[in-house]
């Protein structure tokens, strides 16, 4: 309730992408109408955005950050890379795709996509949560044991313990 | 009245709290050439926060900000806004300065309970920021204790509908409490205990969903408590509610226009600042309303 028009964005910069969140979130373009503000702790932000190329080290924190969100919680993988590698098509070192990982619940395609692209994502996303379909976190909780296997795939073993055991979804 | 003023006063509180919580985001928008977000922003962000999961970290951090909440409370009850006044007790002003210091000692217990090290790094800048803000704050109300002659805040306020308001009669006190208001306020340039940039909001870093509106309601509070407190002491308060509002709402948008312009201060900037003007003016202030003597 109220999730909606009250979408906090964590201040998290993975790639590039960074690059076209100040003007988002200042004079020009001013996020804040659509109640879209930043936040700098993972605790209190629902809206977690990936901004650009996700290299292994990044993805450990991606993670944790993500884990640490209270639900309900949201997210939106921004630009090419988080979706399939992007440029970073055949590198050694970037996950390709990041759904695989953490539970994605929208996409902005583009490289870079235009700050316009995120206010689009937003509105969206609202249409998503009407419906009951940015259910993301809802996914982590029921197949945890699948994003945790591919997880520990590409970063071995992982530093901290499961967040939901086997049977208990609830967390 | 009676007994309908304990429940009016912490509602006309919230509400105008809250009231100001989103003007204050409006208003600093169309100073930056935004358009800004609705007027009902902070509610709904406090009730999508109240729906939220909250992570706790033991009891110490639960209770803390209710100790804040409630010590913001019951302060109000001895600030008389226009009439609605449900402790009319003779001391009033010397009770509202010792509980105003319960809200922050209720935050900082809670988030010593945090065990984040920002949260310390918070703690440590509010306290110092409050040390530096109370000694002209103290000289300041000792000023008016002496000129007229009381300690009860409804007394002051009666004097000053009688013989003028005090920021006239005693304008070098009146400056020097306009300085220390952004620091009671915690507003820019004085922000440093929450600087989101520097210490990641340093104090509320660990709060989230329940808590966390908690610890916006209380901020609130506390808002509308030091600005009563500044109309009530210098602009004369008022005979009805609405007039006092009014005045309320004037002293919060200069407020604002300080906080819009302004970079935030470093730690020992603001103590320099707070230990030097407000300081020199309100022991002037309080020297010369000595030596002409108090007139109630």
């Amino acid at each position: 309730m109220g999730n909606k028009y009250s979408l906090w964005a964590v201040y998290f910069c993975t790639g590039c992408g960074i690059i076209e969140v100040p003007p988002v979130i200042t004079t020009r373009w001013d996020a804040e109408r659509f109640g879209v503000i930043p936040v700098a702790t993972p605790r209190q932000a629902n809206l977690f955005l990936i901004t650009g190329y996700v290299s292994l080290k990044t993805l450990k924190a991606i993670i944790r950050t993500y884990e640490l969100m209270p639900e309900p919680k949201y997210t939106v993988g921004f630009g090419s890379c988080p979706i399939n590698g992007g440029m970073y098509w055949d590198s050694y070192n970037t996950i390709k795709h990041l759904d695989k990982y953490i539970p994605i619940d929208g996409w902005i395609a583009g490289c870079m996509p235009r700050p316009e692209a995120i206010f689009i994502a937003v509105t969206h996303l609202w249409t998503l949560i009407d419906k009951d379909m940015a259910n993301g976190y809802i996914k982590y909780r029921e197949k945890y044991q699948y994003y945790r296997k591919n997880q520990e795939s590409v970063l071995g073993k992982l530093a901290w313990p499961p967040q939901f055991e086997k049977g208990n979804v609830h967390g | 009245m009676g007994a309908a003023a304990y429940i009016l006063t912490p509602i006309i509180g919230l509400i105008v709290g809250i009231f100001f919580m989103g003007l204050f985001r409006i208003m600093m928008a169309r100073i930056h050439w935004r358009y800004g977000p609705p007027l009902t922003q902070p509610i709904i962000d406090i009730i999508k926060l109240l729906f939220q999961k909250s992570v706790s970290h033991g009891i110490i951090f639960e209770l803390g900000l209710f100790f804040s909440l409630a010590g913001s409370v019951v302060t109000l009850y001895f600030v008389p806004i226009g009439n609605i006044c449900p402790l009319k007790i003779s001391g009033g002003l010397l009770v509202v300065l010792y509980l105003m210091l319960i809200a922050p000692m209720g935050i900082a217990l809670s988030g010593g309970g945090g065990a984040n090290p920002n949260i310390s790094i918070g703690i440590s800048r509010k306290m110092l920021l409050a040390l530096s803000y109370e000694v002209p704050f103290l000289l300041i109300i000792l000023t008016l204790m002496v000129h007229y002659r009381t300690i009860s805040l409804v007394d002051l306020v009666n004097f000053q509908r009688t013989s003028g308001w005090a920021i006239i009669s005693l304008p070098i006190a009146g400056i020097a409490y306009l300085l220390i208001l952004p620091a009671m306020l915690g507003i820019r340039p004085f922000e440093i205990a929450e600087a989101p940039q520097e210490i990641a909001s340093g104090l509320k870093v660990e709060y989230s969903g329940k808590l966390l509106a908690l610890y916006y309601i209380e901020h609130a509070f506390r808002r509308f408590l030091v600005i009563a407190l500044f109309v009530n002491l210098f602009l004369g308060g008022a005979g009805e509610p609405f007039t006092f509002l009014l005045k309320m709402l004037i002293v919060f948008v200069l407020g604002v226009f300080v906080n819009a312009v302004f970079p935030r201060f470093r730690i020992e900037q603001a103590i320099r600042f707070n230990w030097t003007w407000p300081t020199i003016l309100a022991l002037a202030g309080l020297i010369i309303t000595y030596m002409w003597g108090g007139h109630g």
